[in-house]
């Protein structure tokens, strides 16, 4: 128990523990597969058509946009070289994976994922969704691995408020929500201020959206105010996430094999 | 408790115990997609509490040490933690098993509810877990749902021992 506590030198029985309650997880959403299974194959025709459009349409959207971060992306590498500091852009790639089962306890928030060790996830990597971080891998089996949600009491994430600037630790409540630590009673925050990963602690990867402040307290002979956010992340209507693989971390971006089909290369600031 | 039960020799019981093991982890995975698990106890730990007060040649700790490992991956708990308090409460239950096989089952199952609030209780001791308005009451009822659901468990599990060890 310590050793798991202290030093997380548990790894190996972790992930033989995690393997061997893999069958379980897939017994018990069995039913739940069942009736997605029968509900998909009643839907009508012409829904899958007008879905199919939407999609197509959104597709063209997003390489719109793509096009436009391309050039922004050029133009901050440009800066950069200007201003002669280097290595601030990370690239990443991605990897889908399919949510296949996920606990929407208050005691433990967690998702589990389709992908495993033999699809070269590992712990410590981390999970988005369309809008924005879900968590981070925390036990890796064979075939499947465990995220921890943002949600989840045992959870911190480095952020800072996108319009401030002002940094702060975002802690889950397992209600679903969240809460910003250490800011301080005299910074400048507004309710809908959106909070984004910081990079501190080299975890989580800088600028992308983790949520939004929705409720601020000011609690008497406390210097920090009392912040709750609501995650953008959609934690438990997602069911394709994203992996993220740094390309400055050697190992894994060898392994990864290059397939256009479920891996993609983007940047991000850092 | 049926007399043919309780003559029975463990290792004529052995699959029955392995499939009620199998099945209560099921339905234990199967409550933590919802807020069932609030209310309802570990169906694994129940099981095992049954299985130590009826077969009395063993002491179940190392089954209960291993279920408990599984129970803290389950939750996503420390590695022991689970398998502490299961050991912990399997001991308490081997020390009274002999008084508690003769209860009558109603009797028994006012006993597992006051396992399952120690269990509640160093549950609550070891993880501390953040109990709004809306999970306070079902947290703390959840032994008192135990006792309704023992007779039920004990009913199923003696079916289930006759059915195998018999057929």
């Amino acid at each position: 128990m310590a050793a798991d506590y202290y030093g997380h030198l548990t790894g190996s029985i972790r992930s033989a523990l995690l393997t061997s309650i893999s069958p379980l997880e897939h017994v018990a959403t069995f039913p739940q597969h069942i009736y997605e299974w029968a509900t998909t194959d009643f839907t009508n025709i012409n829904a899958l058509k007008i879905e199919n459009m939407q999609l197509k349409t959104k597709i063209l959207l997003l390489k719109a946009k793509q096009q436009q971060f391309a050039n922004l992306e050029l133009e901050v590498e440009r800066l950069e070289s200007l201003l002669g500091t280097t290595g601030k852009m990370t690239r990443q790639s991605v990897q889908i994976a399919t949510i296949t089962y996920y606990s929407n306890n208050p005691l433990t928030q967690f998702v589990t994922l389709d992908k495993g060790v033999l699809q070269h996830a590992s712990e410590q990597q981390t999970v988005i969704d369309s809008k924005g971080i879900m968590g981070q891998i925390v036990q890796t089996a064979a075939a499947s691995s465990r995220v921890l949600l943002i949600t989840d009491p045992d959870h911190q994430i480095p952020v800072r408020i996108q319009r401030t600037g002002q940094r702060g630790i975002l802690v889950g409540t397992g209600h679903d929500t969240t809460q910003l630590n250490f800011i301080p009673k005299n910074s400048m925050t507004k309710v809908g201020d959106l909070l984004e990963s910081s990079g501190l602690g080299g975890v989580f990867p800088a600028g992308y959206p983790v949520a939004i402040i929705t409720q601020i307290e000011m609690p008497e002979g406390n210097p920090y105010l009392e912040i709750t956010a609501q995650p953008i992340a959609e934690l438990h209507q997602a069911s394709k996430v994203l992996i993220l693989t740094r390309h400055n971390d050697k190992t894994e971006t060898e392994k990864m094999p290059a397939t256009g089909t479920d891996q993609e290369a983007l940047t991000n600031g850092q | 408790m049926g007399s043919k039960q309780l003559n029975l020799p463990l290792p004529q019981a052995r699959l029955a115990i392995l499939l009620s093991y199998f099945f209560c982890l099921v339905l234990d995975t199967l409550a933590l997609l919802g807020d069932a698990s609030i209310l309802t106890p570990p169906l694994t730990l129940f099981a095992l509490l049954y299985w130590t007060a009826n077969f009395l040649d063993r002491t179940h700790l190392f089954t209960a040490f291993i279920l408990g490992l599984l129970a803290d991956t389950l939750y996503q708990t420390t590695l022991g933690a689970h398998a502490l308090i299961f050991v912990l409460i399997t001991f308490l239950m081997v020390r009274h098993r002999l008084r508690f096989k003769s209860y009558p089952v109603w009797q028994q199952a006012f006993f597992a509810g006051l396992y399952m609030m120690i269990y509640q209780t160093l549950n609550f001791l070891f993880f501390s877990p953040v109990l709004d308005n809306g999970n306070f009451v079902p947290y703390w009822t959840m032994p008192a749902a135990s006792i309704l659901l023992w007779p039920v468990l004990a009913f199923v599990l003696k079916r289930l021992t006759t059915m195998i060890a018999y057929r």
